[in-house]
């Protein structure tokens, strides 16, 4: 996903970035349940659709801002 | 978000602090367009998903952080161009 031709690789971060903070979060939600010794199957796996979800909003949004002409910052 | 005329007259300085200005506003400005790609991405998400019966977006979901997305960059634009004028020093009229 290029959203500019200048920097492709750091936008690429920046969405590993955030899937990895998201990633985290679910591993520490994770983490904290079997602390807690409360499986809660119906949490885990809405943790694992919201992530999924955001990766999917993290990737339209990436769409709309290397389509979109104006709103783009001057570079 | 970030536009050269903040700076004033970069060619007003020599050679060499003219590029390393440049280059330091190069770097503010990835790091900004960054930052708003994420604050973006958070927002809509924050805004427009409530439900986790599913892996993906629904449609009404997806149309939301469109219409998000978009208000967002629009009003970014007219942020960018009210600071600039300011920076001109005009004034925003009321």
């Amino acid at each position: 996903m290029a959203a500019n031709n200048n920097m492709p690789s750091t936008l690429d971060k920046e969405q590993i970035f955030g899937m990895a903070e998201k990633e985290m979060e679910y591993r520490v939600e994770l983490f904290n349940k079997y602390k807690e010794s409360e499986l809660n199957m119906g949490e885990n796996s809405c943790i694992d659709r919201c992530v999924s979800k955001y990766w999917h909003v993290t990737n339209l949004v990436g769409q709309l801002l290397g389509s979109g002409p104006s709103g783009r910052p001057p570079m | 978000m970030m536009d050269k005329s903040i700076f004033g007259d970069l060619d007003s300085l020599a050679g060499e602090d003219k590029e390393k200005m440049s280059a330091m506003i190069g770097q503010l400005q990835a790091r900004d367009s960054l930052r708003m790609y994420n604050a973006l991405v958070e927002r809509c998400f924050v805004d427009c998903v409530d439900t986790f019966y599913r892996r993906s977006l629904t449609k009404k979901e997806e149309t939301c952080v469109r219409r998000c997305a978009e208000k967002f960059l629009r009003h970014s634009v007219l942020l960018g161009l009210s600071f600039a004028e300011l920076n001109q020093g005009g004034t925003t009229t009321d």
